[in-house]
C-alpha cells in the first residue's frame, strides 16, 4: 500500500532533518505501528504520508500512486486522524459530522448513511445532540476517530489517538481500530505507548531522529536479541549469603530485586529457579526468551522510549 | 458544496459565540456613537459651549462696554462670568478650566486713539489648540477692528463739526462677505455637521477591525489541526479562505448596517448631529462591500502570516493604527506635511476614506466612488492571492 525509498524533509530553519533517508513498505491491509519518542519524526512522516508536507527528496508511491504528484486522488481514498482534538468545541457531534462530510464532498445522498455509520463504529449514538466541547476526554477521541472515517478509507493514518485517555476509553479505541483494520483498511498508527503497538500491530518500524532503526513483525523484532535473557523479579534483594549460594550458576547479575542472566540456556532456567528457591528467595516474576519494545528501543537507540 | 459546508460552519460557530458577537456588534456600535457624540463640537465651533473664556474690564468706558458686547455675539465662544481677581482667572486658564483670559486694561477706551494705546491682553490655556487660539484670536481681532473703526469715525466727527455720519454703515461689512458649504442636503447647501465629516473615517476605522477576531479564529483552528485535518480532506486553499470569507463579509456589512443605523436614529436622541446616508445609496453600497472585502481579506492574510492568537491581535491593532493615522482618518489629509500626503496615497484606509467622503459628504454616485473601490477590491484580491500562497507554503509544525 505504501511504498517508501530515501525520503527525506526538514523543516525551515531546523538544524537536522525530521526525516533522513526513510525507507519503508506497509503492505495492503495491514495495521503498521510507527513506534518512537517525541520528536522522532512520527507526526512529520504521517504528515508527508498524508499529503500535508512534501518530502524534499525520496520516492513515495500509495497504492501505486506517485506523491505527491497525485496528492488529492490519495487524499479521496486515504483519512488523517490527527493527534489534536481537530474538531469544533461549540458544534455538536452531529453537526461537526455534517461538516467534515461537507468538507469531504461526500453527495447528499449518501451523508446520513455515512454519518449513522462512523457514529456507530466508534459508539457515539448516544451524544450526537452534544457539544463537542461537553465530551470526555475518551469521547472526543472517538469523535476525532469518527470523522476520519467519514470518507470510508481505504488507508487510514492514526496520529497518536489515544494520548491522555483514560484505560477503558482507550481499549475501546484500540478494538475499534481493530475493527476498522479487519474490514481491510490499512491503518498506520503513531504511538509512543509500546503496549498499544505490542497490542494491536502485526507490522512495527521503530523510528529515531527521522531513521527508521528497525521494522518487522511483533515477534521477529522481539525475538532478536531477547530469545535467551532471563529476568527475574525477587521479592526481596537477596542477602550476602544468599548471594553467595547463587555463586553456582551462569553469569548473572543482581540489581536490588532483580536477578538476570543475558544468555540462559533452557537446562540453566530450572537450575536458577531451583537454586533461587533453595536459598530461600521468593519470585515474584520471570521473564525468559521474548524481550518488549521498550528493551529493543533501548537497545537501538540507548535512549528511553518516552523521552 | 464544500464551500456551503466551511460557511454554514462559520456560521454556526459565530451564532454561539456570544463574545465574538458582542465584540463585532456591540462594540462597534459603542464606538461610533461615543466617536459621534465626543467629536460633535470637535472642529464645529458653530454649535457653541465647548470654548470658554474669562474676561476681566477694568475699562469703564463705552469702547471697552462696545468690544465686550460684540465678543459675547459671538455664539463659538462662552463667557464664564467670575469675580475672581484676574491672577486667579489666570491660573484657571492655566490649569484650563477655561480657555482663555481676556484681560481689558484701565483707560483702554481713552487710550486707543491716542498716540500710545494700551494693548489688551488674551491669554490662552496650555491645552488650546493651534486652530482654536487663532480662531479665538481672530474673533477678538474682529471685535477690536469694529470699535476702533467706530472709535476712530465718532473722533473724526467730534473734530469735524456737522459731517454726516450716517453714510458710515459698519454693519455693511458683514454683508461684504457671502460664505456657504458646497454640501447639499436635498438640494440646497449647508454646513455639514462634524458627525457628518467625521464619522465615515469612523466607521471604515471600525470595519477593518473586524481583523482581530477573524485572524485570532482563523490562528485557533491552526493550533487545534483542524486546518491540517481539512487540508488532509483536499480542501484547497481557495475553498478555506472563501469560507471565511464570505461569512466574516456579511458580518462586516451587517456592522456597517448597525453603525450608521446607530448613526441616524440613536445619536439624534442623545443630543448629537443626526447622520445623513449621502445621495446614492448604490455608492454607500459599493464602498461597503469594498472596503468589507478589503478589511476581510487583509485579515485573511494576517491571520496567515502570524504563528499565535496574541501576535495577530497586537499585529492588527498596530497596523490598524498606523493605517489610520497614515490614512486620515485621525488627521485630516490636508493637513498632513507633504510626505506623509504621499505615504497616505499607499495607505487603504485612505481610499477607502476618499470614496466614504464621496457618498457622505460630496454627494457622489457610484461612478464617483468607483475608483476608491475598484483599488480596494484589487488590494483585497492581493491579499487574498498572498494568503493563498502562505496556506500552500504552510508547514505544518
Amino acid at each position: 500500500m505504501i511504498q517508501i525509498e530515501g525520503l527525506s524533509f526538514r523543516y525551515p530553519a531546523a538544524e537536522r532533518a525530521a526525516i533522513n533517508e526513510l525507507s519503508l513498505q506497509v503492505r495492503p491491509g495491514s495495521l503498521f505501528g510507527l513506534l518512537g519518542p517525541n520528536g522522532s519524526g512520527k507526526t512529520t512522516l504521517i504528515s508527508i504520508l498524508s499529503g500535508l508536507l512534501t518530502p524534499a527528496a525520496g520516492v513515495l508511491r500509495i497504492d501505486g500512486r506517485p506523491m505527491p504528484a497525485e496528492t488529492r486522488t490519495v487524499q479521496r481514498f486515504s483519512a488523517l486522524v490527527p493527534q489534536e482534538h481537530a474538531f469544533y468545541p461549540r458544534l455538536t457531534v452531529i453537526e461537526n459530522l455534517r461538516f467534515f462530510s461537507g468538507a469531504l464532498a461526500i453527495p447528499t445522498a449518501e451523508t446520513e448513511a455515512r454519518l449513522t455509520e462512523a457514529l456507530s463504529i466508534t459508539g457515539l449514538d448516544g451524544f450526537i445532540a452534544v457539544r463537542a466541547e461537553h465530551l470526555s476526554g475518551g469521547l472526543k477521541r472517538r469523535l476525532n476517530l469518527a470523522i476520519g472515517l467519514l470518507n470510508r478509507p481505504r488507508l487510514l493514518f492514526l496520529d497518536e489517538p489515544t494520548v491522555g485517555m483514560d484505560p477503558q476509553s482507550r481499549r475501546f479505541i484500540l478494538e475499534t481500530i481493530k475493527r476498522i483494520n479487519a474490514g481491510g483498511t490499512t491503518v498506520v498508527y503513531t504511538s509512543h505507548y509500546m503496549e498499544e503497538v505490542e497490542m494491536l500491530c502485526d507490522e512495527i518500524g521503530v523510528l529515531d531522529e527521522g531513521r527508521l532503526l528497525a521494522r518487522g513483525t511483533l515477534t521477529q523484532l522481539l525475538g532478536e536479541g531477547g530469545s535467551h535473557r532471563l529476568g527475574v523479579s525477587l521479592n526481596a534483594a537477596p542477602t550476602a549469603e544468599q548471594r553467595r549460594a547463587l555463586g553456582a550458576l551462569p553469569a548473572h547479575e543482581i540489581n536490588g530485586t532483580e536477578f538476570s542472566i543475558e544468555d540462559c540456556s533452557e537446562a540453566d532456567l530450572r537450575r536458577v529457579v531451583d537454586a533461587l528457591g533453595a536459598a530461600g528467595l521468593g519470585v515474584s516474576r520471570v521473564k525468559y526468551g521474548y524481550g518488549n519494545l521498550e528493551e529493543l528501543f533501548m537497545r537501538l537507540t540507548g535512549r528511553q522510549l518516552r523521552d | 458544496m464544500r464551500v456551503i459546508a466551511l460557511v454554514r460552519k462559520e456560521s454556526t460557530l459565530l451564532l454561539r459565540d456570544w463574545h465574538a458577537l458582542f465584540l463585532l456588534f456591540v462594540m462597534p456600535a459603542v464606538f461610533i456613537l461615543v466617536m459621534s457624540l465626543v467629536l460633535q463640537n470637535a472642529y464645529a465651533l458653530h454649535q457653541g459651549a465647548s470654548v470658554r473664556y474669562y474676561l476681566v474690564n477694568e475699562d469703564s468706558g463705552p469702547v471697552s462696554a462696545a468690544l465686550v458686547e460684540r465678543l459675547a455675539g459671538a455664539a463659538e465662544f462662552t463667557r464664564v462670568s467670575s469675580d475672581a481677581p484676574a491672577s486667579a482667572l489666570e491660573e484657571q486658564v492655566r490649569s484650563d478650566h477655561a480657555q482663555f483670559l481676556v484681560h481689558v486694561p484701565r483707560g483702554f477706551g481713552q487710550a486707543m486713539a491716542g498716540a500710545h494705546p494700551l494693548a489688551l491682553q488674551m491669554l490662552a490655556g496650555p491645552g488650546v489648540e493651534p486652530s482654536v487660539y487663532k480662531l479665538f484670536e481672530a474673533e477678538l481681532h474682529g471685535a477690536l477692528a469694529r470699535v476702533y473703526l467706530q472709535n476712530s469715525i465718532a473722533g473724526i466727527a467730534a473734530r469735524i463739526p456737522g459731517m454726516d455720519t450716517s453714510g458710515f454703515d459698519l454693519d455693511a461689512v458683514d454683508k461684504l462677505l457671502h460664505s456657504e458649504s458646497l454640501y447639499k442636503v436635498a438640494g440646497r447647501n449647508q454646513v455639514p455637521s462634524s458627525v457628518q465629516q467625521n464619522v465615515p473615517a469612523w466607521l471604515l476605522f471600525a470595519m477593518f477591525f473586524i481583523a482581530i477576531p477573524l485572524s485570532t479564529t482563523w490562528v485557533q483552528e491552526r493550533q487545534q489541526g483542524t486546518y491540517a485535518r481539512l487540508r488532509s480532506m483536499g480542501l484547497s486553499a481557495g475553498s478555506l479562505l472563501a469560507g471565511k470569507l464570505l461569512p466574516y463579509i456579511g458580518v462586516n456589512l451587517l456592522q456597517v448596517v448597525l453603525m450608521l443605523a446607530v448613526g441616524v436614529f440613536v445619536v439624534p436622541l442623545l443630543g448629537g448631529d443626526r447622520l445623513t446616508l449621502g445621495g446614492s445609496l448604490s455608492a454607500l453600497c459599493l464602498m461597503a462591500l469594498a472596503v468589507s472585502f478589503a478589511s476581510v481579506s487583509y485579515a485573511l492574510l494576517i491571520a496567515n502570516l502570524v504563528s499565535t492568537s496574541e501576535q495577530a491581535t497586537i499585529f492588527t491593532g498596530a497596523a490598524n493604527l498606523l493605517m489610520a493615522a497614515v490614512g486620515g482618518i485621525m488627521v485630516p489629509r490636508f493637513l498632513m506635511p507633504p510626505l506623509m500626503q504621499t505615504l497616505s496615497d499607499y495607505s487603504p484606509m485612505s481610499w477607502g476614506l476618499d470614496g466614504m467622503l464621496d457618498v457622505f459628504l460630496r454627494q457622489g454616485d457610484a461612478a464617483m466612488a468607483a475608483p476608491e473601490a475598484l483599488r480596494l477590491f484589487l488590494f483585497g484580491l492581493a491579499c487574498l492571492a498572498a494568503a493563498a500562497l502562505r496556506i500552500r507554503l504552510w508547514k505544518r509544525k
